[in-house]
């Protein structure tokens, strides 16, 4: 991290010409990845990201400038040349940056590196063996496991000083089924904003029995079929739906520019009387959660819809300029490497009244998706597509055979009216999310809910 | 420290400690990049960026270890993170440092423009400026349109304790337009792209046309019937679906069991008038270079020809295993990733039929001119995939309205050996796959 009297310096040549707000992103960041294929270890990388950048505002124009030269020469010369891009020459300020006392939401117990790699081998071997075991038709089996150790210190021209540890564990399994000249392939990735005692809270068998389920099951489903119905989207990553369809649209990036579909609709019914749903970066350890954002502000619990009224956006402090709106400790980026802007953290569809069952049971005929993949939005047109990667045929009321290789598509607004029942059994799951500040890590969310109409794209015709 | 001083005293400290056989992989990378919003600057980026790792071999086993940081106190990090990387493997990978080639087996490929770099930010900001202006000139209906511009120069330096010493330089240039258009409550967008190493080819007034012009044909779109259609996957299109199964001709996805192209050489895997090249000497291209990520020469050479699987695509280690050559596609990810295998510039070689004649040919069916989330409804392992789609719906050859909120569905190999007939309009976009344009016979749509 760098000395404050250097960070001090930095921001005052950051605003040697007409710049009116500087900030300073320092990043050091120390990560293990490892890979596992057919029980055995394929690869093991160890390293170190380090790197700063500096960000510039004059009105709404942006200036941003990263290096991974940390050398006072090298900061300097990095903060004068983006200063460089703007007009204007620098008033007199007096610049005393003071070192901020953070809430530490998310406590570490047992940090990465402090664990010998043997047993962060020993879990994936737990992983794949419990897979490969599940069924005779799991022919192959990779896991993938990751850590990572980021400290960061940010510093800007209205004196804020903060610095912030995340620490960040995660274990991706994926099983694959084969038949004759088919395969089918089953993931589950389990993290957390967590050290090494994630693998303590968890039960990392039944993550790896899931992602052999689903393949073992996917393997003997036949097509989906392709039609508007009914479609029953399970709790946990079933969230994505809401991500995608609704979350990416209330991102200040999106609505600052009014290319949303939701630009100037706060107080309006943008979804059935059914949906209430939040981002919450406080959650402690929940993957997408946050001491602070990447702008240094900590994060909230914001309330974004309220029985089908659009009640708040996510906001970063530039795109709050061009809206006149204040940050809500969204701002978050990949690395040093991006500018931040406005993100989701942990966003969710908050509980309803019915159970699964009565979901299900109510359901005459439609789809029901038990494990989605991902998906991605188009936020100007609305439109969105999302993978199911578990699914099947619900008739009478019953859950029926398997089905394979549907996709769900329609319009965030659309299918946001269409919420007509929302049960009680609110789950989270982990997601990596990518999008103009780069990859973050997000937490997606929701009870079972049932929209009463989508379009399924599926391969059978017939209906 | 410099990366050579760095790297030599590396291998030193490196025997002390065990290692036989070790190899630098640095990457550094200049970047600047302007975007403009109704006229402001909304954007401006400046970076320089640079990495090292290292890989060395010690009791047969292979330890991987990286650093943005190349002051001296990261040696001893370095070494003990590949240390303890390589404690963990098994030691029969069969991965080994590079001995190196004779330097007239390295094709020289000039990737490196010298008039790029001589070309000022406010030259860049005009034009972007301009591109914005045109597209907002074009028709009333746009309603937004966000413009950036880019440049990126960079080098890789290969260094290995058997004396191997390679780098590359290279550079280019890209612009980008995302247009907007409204009209009433139906809104739609188009993007376009433009990458070149010589500035000057940039054509503002093209690239606004082309992004205005198609959002504009967009308005109006419906869904189809569901059901069964003929399809011309126009050459982005085609290019989208070649990127998303690239992997399946990897020979490391092959041998873990992760493709379907598994024991499939010298086998007919698609429509005999397929044949996909992977060049790794097309200057033009970002991914052209003279020496792979091992650095192994590269060469050019048939993947699929007449629809008949060559050869998969190999690195040095999966090569030893199945006892052929390595094909030179040892690639990683970033530099700070562990090799593995990829296409380099990977294409389908163009056929004889303008775009037209495609839709002569079809008659009757749909033109696929945008897919939608291949990382998640394209499964390499499978082949399968269920994607949303737009495009047009074409009768008796001429496009008569615009389709939209469908998907397509199939399998990858399946379509490609459906393909009735190729264009002649190969593409590679702004990236290093290419495609042009793709007739084929039937996919399962879903709409209506």
């Amino acid at each position: 991290m760098l000395a404050k009297a250097l960070l001090e310096d930095c921001i005052t040549a950051a605003l040697g010409t007409g710049g009116d707000f500087a900030e300073v992103f320092v990043e050091d960041r120390f990560s293990n990845t490892l890979s596992m294929v057919g029980g055995k270890v394929d690869s093991s990388v160890s390293g170190r990201e380090y790197g700063i950048g500096i960000r510039i505002f004059q009105g709404t124009n942006c200036v941003y400038a990263y290096t991974n030269d940390g050398s006072r020469e090298s900061l300097l010369r990095v903060a004068k040349e983006a200063a460089e891009a703007l007009p204007g020459v620098s008033g007199t300020r007096c610049l005393n940056l003071l070192k901020g006392t953070l809430p530490q939401v998310n406590l570490i117990h047992t940090l990465p590196h402090t664990i010998d790699k043997q047993r962060k081998v020993a879990i994936m071997t737990r992983a794949y063996q419990v897979a490969k075991e599940y069924d005779l038709i799991i022919s192959q089996v990779s896991v993938r496991y990751f850590d990572e150790d980021q400290h960061v210190q940010i510093a800007n021209s209205s004196g804020l000083l903060v610095e912030d540890r995340r620490v960040r564990t995660r274990t991706g399994i994926t099983a694959i089924a084969s038949k004759g000249t088919e395969k089918q392939s089953g993931t589950y990735a389990p993290g957390a904003h967590m050290g090494f005692e994630f693998y303590d809270k968890i039960d990392i068998d039944t993550y790896a029995r899931e992602a052999a389920r689903i393949a073992s099951t996917m393997i003997h489903a036949d097509y989906a079929p392709s039609d508007r119905m009914p479609v029953i989207i399970d709790n946990e990553f079933g969230g994505v739906i809401f991500h995608e369809a609704c979350g990416h649209s209330l991102e200040a990036t999106a609505v600052a520019k009014k290319t949303s579909v939701f630009a100037d609709k706060i107080g309006e019914k943008i979804a059935s009387e059914a949906v209430s749903a939040v981002d919450d970066g406080t959650i402690p350890n929940s993957w997408g959660s946050l001491n602070v954002d990447d702008e240094g502000h900590p994060t909230r619990r914001n309330l974004l819809i309220e029985n089908g009224i659009l009640r708040g956006y996510l906001v970063d402090m530039l795109n709050g300029r061009r809206m006149q709106a204040k940050a809500t400790g969204n701002s978050r980026r990949q690395s040093y490497k991006f500018a931040p802007t406005s993100r989701m953290t942990n966003t969710f569809i908050l509980p309803g009244p019915y159970s699964k069952d009565e979901i299900i049971a109510n359901t005459e005929y439609g789809l029901f998706a038990r494990y989605m993949g991902g998906g991605s939005v188009n936020p100007a047109t609305g439109e969105f597509n999302f993978a199911v990667n578990e699914a099947y045929m619900v008739r009478n009321g019953k859950v029926m055979e398997p089905v394979r290789g549907a996709s769900l598509i329609g319009k965030g607004s659309e299918i946001l009216m269409r919420i007509d029942m929302v049960a009680n059994n609110l789950a989270c799951g982990q997601g990596m999310c990518g999008s103009l500040s780069g990859s973050v890590p997000t937490d997606v969310g929701q009870p079972t809910i049932r929209v009463s109409e989508i379009t399924v794209g599926g391969r059978k015709g017939d209906k | 420290m410099d990366v050579q001083s760095f790297a030599k005293a590396l291998f030193t400290r490196g025997r002390t400690v065990g290692f036989r056989d070790m190899e630098v992989y640095a990457s550094s990378r200049n970047q600047f990049r302007v975007g403009v919003f109704k006229t402001e600057i909304d954007s401006y980026t400046l970076a320089e960026s640079r990495g090292l790792m290292f890989r060395g071999l010690i009791n047969g086993k292979m330890g991987y270890s990286f650093t943005e940081n190349l002051a001296d106190e990261g040696m001893e990090t370095l070494l003990k993170d590949a240390l303890e990387n390589a404690a963990i493997m098994d030691g029969d990978e069969g991965e080994e440092i590079f001995t190196g080639a004779a330097p007239d087996n390295y094709t020289h490929i000039d990737a490196f423009s010298e008039s790029l770099p001589e070309v000022p930010a406010s030259e860049k900001i005009a034009w972007v400026k301009a591109v914005e202006e045109q597209a907002y000139a074009l028709d009333n209906r746009v309603f937004t349109a966000q413009v950036s511009v880019g440049d990126t120069s960079g080098e890789t330096l290969i260094m290995n304790s058997h004396g191997l010493k390679l780098s590359h330089r290279d550079n280019f240039a890209a612009g980008y337009i995302s247009a907007v258009v409204k009209e009433g409550a139906d809104t739609k967008q188009s993007y376009a792209f433009v990458a070149a190493r010589d500035f000057s080819r940039f054509d503002a007034a093209k690239l606004a046309k082309e992004a205005v012009e198609e959002a504009l044909s967009l308005l109006g779109a419906e869904p189809v019937p569901s059901g069964n259609y003929p399809v011309i996957l126009r050459k982005d299109v085609a290019l989208t679906f070649l990127s998303a199964f690239a992997s399946s001709f990897s020979a490391d996805a092959a041998q873990k069991g992760m493709s379907l192209l598994k024991g499939k050489v010298n086998e007919r895997i698609m429509s005999e008038i397929v044949t996909i090249m992977d060049d790794p000497h097309l200057a033009e291209r970002p991914n052209a270079a003279p020496f792979d990520a091992e650095g192994f020469p590269t060469r050019k050479k048939a993947v699929v020809e007449g629809g008949v699987l060559i050869t998969l695509l190999h690195n040095q280690k999966t090569a030893k295993k199945e006892g052929v050559m390595s094909t030179g596609n040892a690639h990683k990810a970033a530099y700070n990733a562990p090799v593995g295998v990829a296409p380099s510039n990977f294409y389908i070689v163009p056929g004889r039929n303008c775009y037209q004649a495609l839709l002569t040919a079809m008659g009757d069916g749909l033109v696929i001119t945008s897919i939608q989330g291949t990382h998640a409804g394209a499964n390499p392992v499978s082949g399968d995939f269920s994607l949303s789609a737009y495009g047009y719906l074409v009768k008796g050859g001429q496009i008569v309205r615009p389709v939209n909120q469908i998907t397509i569905a199939g399998n990858f190999f399946a379509m490609l050996s459906d393909v009735r007939a190729i264009g002649d309009d190969l593409d590679f976009g702004v990236g290093a796959i290419g495609a042009p344009s793709l007739f084929i016979g039937s996919l399962a749509v879903a709409g209506t």
